[in-house]
């Protein structure tokens, strides 16, 4: 089980990598979506192992209300925001990929240091899927800083939440329903808001690149 | 005390380098004979010492020393001692002098009449035999007089062809850097002496405490990692290389930049004695960049001697490794692994010196033959001379470490000491040693591209220029000397085991465990396997297999596709009928991928000039690029110009020509001096 | 004499069917593309017709063009031979004593034949052989850390570098093989088995423009029996490497324990070559779904592999658990 769940949390690190190497905004979305169905299995399994240890359903119904939003409705919302943004194609990213993914494992490393000193989470060793979990909300982060445009900062922050999610799953095997339902509306709205100001700057500058904002300063 | 002691015979090296000094002092004026007789006499004194070597390692003796010079000043007495490290490198030196002054026959003959080889002759022994004093001094009077006599010799030598800006600018560069850093290592011997209160080397270092101990390391490692060229520091190693003459830079390659790793050996490793880690890991950071640095720049040079020395910091880095592994291992107490990665770095040392010597006395063909080192003016060489092309393939063998020469058994033992040396739980070191271990492999790769591009474009095709097409084939003394140096790496890749049970004796000397029981191996047909860790490794053997593949496959193809015929034309040209020379790839245009790829580090500038009204066709372009190394552009130069302005500045406050002046600076001085005395 | 016996059936095999892989990639890939495709057996006729023409040499090359294909050819018959095709066919008990060698030296002796290739393509004094020899170089420098990374973390796996022992450690493994660090190594050694042969997205196979040649240009002028040696000795190498893939990290020898000898052998036999079509399904699948990338994209793929083998690293070596 633990051997299923480890692999699980390998998995959602590449997705969080091959993120950080693609270039274009169809891309970005796919991915997503499918590091939202990673994530989707990992609550479908802890729920399954839940229900038989002890006989709860929230982590079940956890798992279905991810699959509907962040499978379906979110990935569904920023395409048909941002697919037709796209018309003229720059480079959207500072440096370039090699050194962006170099970068993405130099923080794997820099999350494992962190966590072997925190003494409550490992049992005489360090916990894989932890590190992996916590590696992901790093390298969305990451994302967000090194995308020019707007939806880089929107899929990098819906990363970060997809990794608090994964971390707090796996390092309490469990979650209180209501921090998870809290979660889920203020992802919800910041979305829905981000994508109707997207749309308007989009409209009144023709671009969403966020360094033209600097061209306001008076 | 028979003839064939080794005390006797480092004595009768001794008197040979000084005899054959005074051979070229004495025909000065026959230039020919004292050509012959002086490269005779080193070649002799290249025997003895070598011989002096292998019996004492043969019969593993204890160390012994000679006093040579016991004067009733307190500190000035001179004693040579003799053990395991000192035989090792003497080795080195002796079989490099050998070939060099069996080469030299034939290269000096271009200089007949032009330049005084007489003074060049009798630098050259100074020079040798200055390093040879390095080699086996006993305590640190001798050692310091010795490191400078051999710095200054060979700034002269390097120097010798002072007519062109280059060399007079290379020399400058070397002789500042090589002062700096005997200045450093003046400091730490003072300091050595403060604490212990004598020269002699042999003497215990526990009365240092441990935090003088880390400023002596650092010491050290600046001075000696500038002597041998490890990046940051390694700025003048390309330039002196490339201007010295043909069998100087040999010599310079191949031994003098080890003087380096004998330093760290017998100052670090044997006299202070390795008690922290962190010194090893500094150690494999800075051998990780001069590796990764070095053969870049190896990559991407057009002239042929440059090419070289940027490889020789290259390989520098990789000894640098070995010893941070050394080091590591010995802090934390793993002896065995610190043997294997000791037996590692002395056998790249001991091979690189013979490989590099021989591509260095390669390229000197070359440049004897064709009159230019510029490789885009070379090409199709191995026509005109193929026994030279032949010995240049085995050396560019050796460098990129491919079976079955001798590069290939030291970087797999490196290796295995870098993967015997992963420790359960040590997280940092782990990752340090995985990115050390890809660095190697990355270098490794590169290198054998370098090698390609060098054998590729200076001898293969056709040639490109008046230059090369007048080539004629080398005398045959210069390819006897290369032929020497090569039929060695071939012999010690081909039977590992004769070099291992030669150094057996030094890595148990210090480390205390004997690697010489991990390493056996069995006796097959051609090859004498090693066997660590379960590991076994033949390239003996590998070549038979091969060999017997070849002749399999001929037979074979006689019998399936009948005799071999084949008609010569010329090379495939898309039907356009006038191939020319200048339709080759050039080396330029052979490194640019890597260039591309790695542009961080190598910064170039581009310059486009173009004559005429009409946009798309002018009547001329020009086109300059330049590179030039990110390193020196925002390091070094805003540095020298920082203290050349602040220089400017004192001068005239403090030389101010006034006598006045000086008296009062002497005056103040005495006083101070004085109160000193008084206060302490 | 199990040594000799066993040197003859892995030579055989791999002889016999080192172009039939070529084949039946090139017929999944028509068959894919709703084409019919060459037949599989295509090379072997091709190799049979080369071999019987005559030699075209070029007047400018030297003794190193016409050396070339055999070094080739030997060296990658020779790596073979390191790399058994069934873990069951070795001398029982003495896995060491057919080839005393490692992974390094088999990565090793195949950059003798690249070392060897890239010269010979540069003899010949034409601009595709120096193109075809500074792209190989550039690739082949920039895949080598990965393939370190890898080889050091399958030794750590199994406490030494052989191959030998790593096969029988990955076979002999209880645990389920597909585990986080296998799946990343997995990954990882794809991705450097599509670089050394030559495959989409690194070079196109099949091209002969020299906008995208790397392999194919630096042999364009061999002809007669030395481009059937290059031929030969290329398909040979991507057979090893396959079997590298396949013998590692897929290690089903589920064979019964009775039964004789060489029943046992034949069966492990005809796994194996179920394995290799699966591997040759896989890779047929990645070049007809992707496009031969743009040259200077390549460092990202080869990052992507360093990456991917560096965590696998550090998942087992540094976490403690595999």
């Amino acid at each position: 089980m633990e051997h299923y769940l480890d692999l699980l949390s390998v998995l959602m690190l590449l997705t969080a990598i091959m993120l950080v190497s693609h270039k274009r905004i169809r891309s970005y979305i796919r991915t997503f979506r499918l590091q939202a169905v990673l994530i989707a299995i990992i609550a479908g399994f802890m729920g399954m192992q839940s229900l038989v240890n002890e006989g709860s359903f929230d982590i079940l119904v956890i798992c279905a209300i991810i699959v509907a939003l962040k499978v379906v409705i979110i990935p569904m919302l920023l395409h048909k925001t941002f697919a037709n943004v796209e018309d003229v194609v720059e480079k959207d990213f500072y440096l370039n990929i090699p050194i962006l993914i170099l970068m993405s494992c130099v923080l794997v490393v820099f999350s494992y240091f962190t966590l072997s000193g925190i003494s409550a989470l490992n049992e005489g060793h360090v916990n894989l899927q932890v590190v992996n979990a916590f590696s992901v909300i790093l390298i969305g982060f990451f994302f967000m800083i090194s995308r020019k445009k707007a939806i880089g900062q929107i899929i990098g922050y819906l990363v970060m939440e997809n990794g608090i999610f994964v971390t707090a799953i796996f390092s309490t095997h469990g979650m209180p329903f209501i921090v998870d339902i809290g979660i889920f509306i203020d992802m919800i709205t910041a979305v829905l808001i981000m994508g109707v100001m997207v749309v308007q700057i989009n409209d009144k500058f023709d671009s969403i690149n966020i360094n033209n904002l600097r061209n306001l300063r008076g | 005390m028979g003839m064939f002691e080794s005390d006797s015979l480092l004595g009768i090296t001794i008197v040979i380098y000084l005899t054959a000094a005074a051979a070229a002092l004495i025909f000065c004026s026959r230039q020919r004979i004292s050509i012959l007789l002086t490269q005779g006499l080193c070649m002799l004194a290249g025997i003895s010492g070598a011989a002096s070597a292998i019996v004492f390692l043969m019969s593993k003796n204890t160390p012994y020393s000679l006093d040579l010079f016991l004067s009733p000043i307190p500190y000035l007495s001179l004693s040579v001692t003799f053990d395991g490290l000192s035989a090792f490198f003497l080795l080195i030196l002796s079989i490099l002098v050998f070939s060099v002054s069996l080469y030299s026959m034939g290269y000096l003959a271009h200089y007949v009449g032009k330049r005084n080889i007489c003074i060049y002759q009798v630098l050259c022994i100074l020079f040798i035999l200055s390093m040879l004093l390095v080699f086996v001094a006993g305590n640190s009077i001798l050692f310091f007089m010795a490191w400078e006599v051999m710095a200054v010799a060979s700034y002269f030598l390097v120097v010798f062809e002072s007519e062109e800006k280059e060399t007079r600018k290379a020399g400058l560069i070397y002789i500042v850097m090589t002062h700096i850093s005997a200045a450093l290592i003046l400091v730490a011997l003072m300091i050595m002496y403060q604490y212990t209160g004598s020269f002699d080397l042999s003497h215990s270092s526990s009365a240092i405490p441990q935090n003088i101990k880390n400023i002596i390391f650092l010491l050290f490692l600046i001075g000696f990692g500038t002597k041998g060229g490890i990046a940051p520091l390694h700025v003048w190693l390309p330039r002196a290389h490339p201007a010295a003459p043909g069998p100087v830079s040999a010599l310079m390659s191949g031994v003098m930049i080890k003087t380096a790793v004998y330093g760290l050996l017998r100052f670090v490793l044997d006299y202070l004695g390795v008690a922290t880690p962190w010194w090893g890991y500094i150690l494999l950071a800075l051998g990780i960049f001069s590796a990764v640095m070095g053969v870049l720049y190896a990559f991407i040079s057009k002239n042929i001697k440059r090419m070289l020395a940027h490889s020789s910091v290259e390989n520098m880095g990789i000894l640098f490794i070995g010893l941070g592994i050394v080091l590591v291992s010995t802090a934390a107490g793993a002896k065995e692994v610190g043997a294997l990665a000791l037996m590692a770095t002395l056998l790249h040392c001991f091979f690189h010196a013979i490989y590099k010597g021989s591509l260095f006395l390669s390229v000197g063909s070359i440049h004897w033959a064709t009159h230019t080192k510029n490789m885009e003016e070379l090409g199709g060489l191995i026509k005109k001379m193929p026994v030279t092309a032949v010995l240049c393939l085995g050396g560019a063998l050796s460098i990129a470490a491919l079976i079955p020469f001798s590069g290939f058994i030291s970087e797999w033992l490196l290796y295995q000491s870098i993967f015997s040396s992963f420790v359960l739980g040590q997280a940092g070191l782990n990752i340090l040693l995985i990115i050390t271990a890809a660095a190697l492999a990355m270098a490794a790769a590169l290198s054998s591209g370098a090698m390609i591009k060098l054998f590729g474009i200076s001898f293969l095709g056709r040639p490109r220029t008046v230059h090369a097409e007048s080539a004629v084939e080398v005398p045959v003394v210069m390819n006897i000397a290369i032929g020497v140096l090569v039929t060695l790496s071939l012999l010690f890749g081909l039977f590992p085991r004769l070099a291992v049970n030669l150094f057996g004796g030094i890595v148990a000397h210090l480390q205390g465990v004997s690697i010489g029981n991990r390493l056996s191996g069995n006796f097959l047909v051609l090859s004498f396997p090693l066997q660590i860790n379960s590991n076994t490794l033949s390239p003996g053997l590998a070549l038979v297999m091969c060999g017997g593949v070849i002749l399999i496959v001929l037979v074979a193809l006689r019998c399936i596709g009948g005799k071999y015929t084949k008609r010569v034309v010329g090379t495939w040209d898309c039907g356009f009928k006038t191939l020319t020379p200048r339709m080759q790839y050039s080396g330029r245009a052979f490194s640019k991928p890597l260039k591309i790829v790695f542009r961080i580090f190598i910064t170039s500038t581009r310059e486009l000039k173009r004559e005429g009204e009409a946009l798309y066709h002018p009547t001329s372009i020009e086109y300059n690029v330049k590179t030039e190394s990110a390193l020196e552009k925002y390091i070094y130069l805003p540095f020298i110009r920082g203290v050349s302005a602040m220089s400017e500045k004192l001068k005239f406050m403090i030389q101010t020509g006034s006598v006045h002046a000086y008296l009062l600076y002497i005056f103040i001085a005495v006083l101070i001096l004085m109160l000193y005395n008084r206060m302490d | 004499m199990a040594t000799v016996t066993y040197l003859i059936l892995q030579i055989v095999m791999v002889l016999l069917f080192a172009p039939l892989v070529n084949g039946v990639i090139g017929k999944i890939k028509a068959l894919t593309q709703k084409r019919t495709g060459a037949p599989v057996l295509q090379l072997y006729y091709d190799l049979y017709k080369l071999m019987r023409k005559t030699a075209v040499v070029s007047d400018v090359s030297s003794w190193i063009f016409r050396v070339t294909p055999y070094i080739v050819f030997a060296t990658a018959l020779t790596a073979s031979l390191m790399v058994p095709v069934s873990v069951e066919i070795l001398p029982a008990g003495n896995m060491l004593s057919a080839l005393p060698g490692d992974m390094i030296l088999l990565f090793y002796l195949l950059a003798l034949g690249r070392f060897f290739i890239c010269l010979a393509a540069l003899d010949t004094g034409s601009t595709f052989g120096g193109m075809g020899s500074s792209r190989e170089v550039m690739i082949s420098s920039l895949i080598e850390p990965s393939v370190i990374v890898v080889i050091f973390t399958l030794g750590l796996i199994s406490k030494s570098t052989s191959v030998f022992s790593i096969m029988a450690s990955m076979a002999h493994s209880g645990t389920s093989f597909v585990g986080p660090v296998t799946i990343l190594l997995f990954l990882a050694m794809l991705i450097i088995v599509i670089a050394e042969t030559s495959r989409i997205p690194f070079d196109d196979p099949s091209t002969h423009l020299e906008l995208t040649m790397v392999h194919e240009a630096m042999i364009l002028e061999y002809s007669g029996r030395h481009l059937a040696l290059m031929e030969y000795g290329a398909a040979i190498k991507q057979l090893l490497l396959m079997t590298l893939m396949v013998n590692i990290f897929l290690p089903f020898d589920l064979l019964p324990t009775t039964g004789s000898g060489a029943i046992v052998v034949a069966l492990s036999l005809l796994i194996y070559l179920a394995k290799m079509l699966f591997l040759a399904l896989i890779i047929a699948l990645i070049e007809v779904n992707t496009v031969k990338v743009r040259f200077f994209s390549i460092p990202n793929l080869a990052a992507l592999s360093f990456i991917l083998a560096f965590l696998g690293f550090m998942q087992y070596f540094v976490l403690g658990r595999s």
